[in-house]
C-alpha cells in the first residue's frame, strides 16, 4: 500500500502504550485507600511493562534495526504493602494495623505527567508528518 | 528523450535530499516512540550520506546522484543521561524533527520551483 505518512506505525504503537499506562495510573490513584479488594487484601499497584522487538530496518538491509513497541502487559507491584496504625477501622489486625495499597502518590503524579509528555510528543510526530505529506503533495502545484 | 529533462544533477541532488529528509523522519518517529523503551539507541540518518551527497553533487553527474541511497544507522555520538542505556533525548528530537520539516518545506518548494521554471520553459507562460 501506498505509504503517505512514512515512519509513524511505531508512533501508534506508542501512543497505545502510553494510553494504557495512563489508564493504569488512573486506576492505581482510584485506588489509593481501597483497604479490601475483591480477594479480601488490599489493593496492590499495576505498572505498565512496555515489550519491545526488534525490527527490520526500514531502509531493508538490515543496516539499522529498530526496536519497535510491540505491545504492553500490566502486572502488580510485588511490593509490600504500606501499614498505617488505625485501630478503628475494620480492616485493621490484632496490632491495630491497617494495610494499605503499595501507593505512593508522587511517584504516580510524577508518572502521570511523564506519560502525558510522552503521549504528546508522539501527537507532535502525527501532526509533523501530517504537514509534510501535504507539503509533499503540494509539489508541482502553483 | 523525455528523460534528459528529469537528469538534471540538480533537481535529482534536490530528490535525493528530499528521500533523505523523508527516511529521517520516519527515524526520529521511532526514536519518540521509543522514548520510554531501556537500552533503545536513537537511530538517524547515516552520517556518510551527507558528504556522499555533496561529493556527487560536486561532479555534476546524473548517475553518481541517482545511485546514491540515503540509509539509516544508529547514532553513536548520543549518550545517555539515565540509567536504563536510553539515548533518546525528548527535547533534542523535537528539535531535530522541527528542523527535519523546515528542511521538508524548502526542499518540496525547490523541487516545485524547478518543475514549474521547466513548464515555462515548454509552455512559454507561467
Amino acid at each position: 500500500m501506498i505509504q503517505i505518512l512514512s515512519g509513524i506505525q511505531n508512533t501508534s504503537a506508542a501512543l497505545d502504550a502510553e494510553q494504557t499506562r495512563l489508564d493504569v495510573i488512573a486506576q492505581n490513584i482510584a485506588n489509593v485507600n481501597t483497604t479490601h479488594g475483591v480477594d479480601g487484601k488490599p489493593y496492590q499497584r499495576q505498572v505498565v511493562v512496555f515489550e519491545t522487538s526488534l525490527q527490520q530496518a526500514m531502509n531493508g538491509d538490515g543496516s539499522a534495526q529498530m526496536p519497535a513497541i510491540q505491545g504492553t502487559h500490566v502486572e502488580k507491584d510485588s511490593s509490600p504493602p504500606i501499614h498505617i496504625y488505625e485501630p478503628g477501622n475494620p480492616d485493621a489486625d490484632a496490632n491495630g494495623l491497617v494495610a494499605m495499597p503499595n501507593i505512593n502518590m508522587q511517584d504516580e503524579m510524577a508518572d502521570l505527567i511523564s506519560a502525558s509528555r510522552t503521549f504528546e510528543a508522539n501527537l507532535a510526530v502525527v501532526k509533523n508528518a501530517r504537514s509534510m505529506a501535504m507539503e509533499t503533495l503540494a509539489i508541482g502545484k502553483h | 528523450m523525455i528523460e534528459a529533462l528529469f537528469n538534471q544533477p540538480n533537481y535529482l541532488a534536490a530528490n535525493k535530499a528530499l528521500d533523505a529528509v523523508v527516511l529521517r523522519e520516519g527515524a526520529i518517529a521511532n526514536n519518540i516512540a521509543n522514548l520510554e523503551t531501556p537500552g533503545y539507541k536513537r537511530i538517524d540518518l547515516a552520517p556518510s550520506f551527507e558528504t556522499e551527497l555533496e561529493r556527487a553533487t560536486a561532479s555534476r553527474d546524473p548517475q553518481q546522484i541517482a545511485a546514491l541511497q540515503p540509509a539509516l544507522a544508529v547514532d553513536t555520538t548520543a549518550v545517555s543521561s539515565s540509567r536504563d542505556g536510553n539515548t533518546v533525548h525528548l527535547e533534542n528530537e523535537l528539535m531535530q524533527m522541527n528542523q527535519n520539516a523546515m528542511t521538508h518545506a524548502l526542499e518540496t518548494q525547490l523541487i516545485s520551483g524547478m518543475l514549474s521554471r521547466m513548464q515555462m520553459a515548454i509552455t512559454g507562460k507561467d
